[in-house]
């Protein structure tokens, strides 16, 4: 059995080499491409933890009953050394998420994008958040 | 506000595809830092000269007068592991890597159609996960591989390749890859992911920090928060029955390179599908203040016919490098075998509704 369990893991890892690296996980497997969603709300709570971080949103309803949904992001280890910290998302933010629902159905999805009120993507509003325009020397 | 340029068409396949291709695309240093800053080749200019050279510079040490590797590093890359198809050269020139370069950070910031399965992801710029948006350790080199001459791994053996087809089998065996939280690859389970050795760029957060202490070189290594500890004292390897994921590194010093052996591995990780009989031998070379030159050799004979040799460089970036804490919130585990039980269900259902209805 012992045997049995390590070429099974091994041979997942060869099924991983062949994917994006970024991809930790098949985010495929966890969210359901046939329900795409948009949701309005406002930041409740963000978890900054490995290896995805989740923003928990109070989204309301047509009815006014309050609902709150987690949404995956990225690891929060690169953002940080692009300058961004827990205080860069101030809890109460408005938030647009486009994504996707968890397979499991409950009120979790994957944010495709995260868009601010005055339509700009989260994070990328920073000035050394934009593509490329990371610092290419190291700092002291 | 957004393109998303990708279309349906080119689907996840294609997608990974070029996104290994971008990922193997990775590291010439050597072209780079040459090996001409050794010390022998600095002879104090005659103290006469009007305009005396620059200082040429000199592999730093640490108090025990061995060369100095601390500090914190990346090997942040787009060179891939194999020579692309096509491309025949060694080396690109400066700028045709910088083409090179930018191709591959304009592919990741392309945006991916709605409504394909190549969507569900958030978005990786946002996230500052593009490999273009940290420093990149530039690499000359059209692949990592050299050696053999053609960049490309070695043939696999008779053997290797029945190891390979037993594997699949037994993977095949074991079910669906969401069937039970075993058959869901190592990395996703937060237990390994590329931290060597050989040590491959993990696509995101590649960062590194080097700590010397008298008779040790500890390698810090922030995805997914592993620690390579490597003693320096002449003592031997661990008995052959000691097995582990990243195996029993020993170093000792050869002029100014640090050269680290690694034997003892288990089967779990099987690099590109190597035997637990895999030895790595690693060479760190400090040639400047801001770059080590980083050789390995990958010699394991019941998978390829001959020994093959990588290099890429790593380069400074600030520190500090991050607890990565992997576990702690792999929610994604949990929501992908619910989605997968739940699917299950319905089938079930759906397949019951029918029969009965017949």
């Amino acid at each position: 059995m012992r045997r049995k369990l390590a070429v099974a893991i091994t041979g997942t890892l060869l099924a991983l080499g062949a994917a994006p690296l970024w991809a930790h996980h098949a985010f495929s497997a966890e969210f359901d491409v046939t329900k795409p969603l948009t949701l309005k709300g406002t930041l409740s709570k963000w978890e900054m933890i490995n290896p995805h971080s989740w923003f928990h949103i109070d989204v309301k309803g047509p009815d006014g009953q309050v609902t709150e949904w987690m949404i995956e992001g990225g690891s929060p280890n690169t953002l940080i050394r692009l300058g961004v910290t827990k205080y860069t998302v101030k809890i109460g933010t408005e938030l647009t998420i486009e994504g996707y629902q968890a397979k499991e159905a409950t009120n979790k999805a994957v944010g495709r994008n995260f868009v601010l009120p005055d339509g700009t993507r989260l994070f990328l509003s920073l000035g050394n958040a934009v593509p490329g325009g990371a610092p290419s020397e190291p700092t002291k | 506000m957004h393109q998303r340029v990708l279309a349906a068409s080119v689907g996840i396949a294609a997608l990974a595809l070029a996104l290994t291709v971008v990922l193997l695309a990775q590291v010439p240093a050597a072209a780079q830092a040459p090996k001409a800053a050794t010390p022998a080749a600095t002879k104090p200019a005659p103290a006469t000269k009007a305009a005396p050279a620059a200082k040429a510079w000199t592999v730093p040490r640490t108090p025990e007068g061995v060369p100095d590797l601390q500090g914190y590093w990346t090997n942040n890359s787009y060179t891939p592991l194999e020579r692309p198809n096509g491309v025949t050269k060694e080396f690109y020139t400066l700028e045709e890597l910088r083409q090179v370069e930018k191709k591959n950070a304009e592919r990741e910031e392309e945006q991916t159609t709605p409504g394909t399965v190549a969507d569900v992801h958030y978005d990786f710029t946002q996230f500052g996960l593009d490999r273009s948006q940290t420093r990149l350790a530039d690499n000359l080199r059209t692949s990592v591989i050299t050696n053999p001459e053609n960049g490309k791994l070695p043939p696999v053996t008779p053997e290797g390749q029945k190891r390979a087809a037993d594997r699949a089998a037994e993977r095949k065996k074991q079910g669906a890859q969401y069937d039970q939280v075993q058959n869901i690859p190592i990395g996703s389970r937060c237990v390994w992911m590329n931290a060597g050795p050989p040590m491959m760029p993990p696509g995101y957060n590649p960062a590194y920090q080097i700590v010397q202490s008298p008779g040790y070189v500890t390698i810090l290594v922030e995805m997914l928060h592993e620690t390579r500890v490597i003693p320096t004292d002449g003592r031997p390897h661990a008995p052959a029955g000691v097995r582990s994921w990243m195996g029993d590194p020993k170093g000792h010093w050869e002029g100014d390179t640090l050269v680290v052996e690694t034997t003892n591995f288990n089967d779990k990780v099987a690099f590109r599908g190597a035997s637990e009989n895999m030895k790595v031998t690693e060479r760190f070379t400090r040639t400047s203040d801001d770059a080590i030159r980083y050789e390995f050799t990958v010699d394991d004979p019941s998978t390829w016919e001959r020994a093959w040799k990588g290099e890429m460089p790593f380069v400074k970036i600030g520190g500090p490098i991050f607890e990565h804490a992997c576990n702690e919130g792999n929610y994604g585990i949990a929501n992908t075998l619910a989605g997968a039980r739940k699917e299950e269900k319905k089938a079930a259902e759906e397949a019951a509704k029918k029969i009965s209805t017949k």
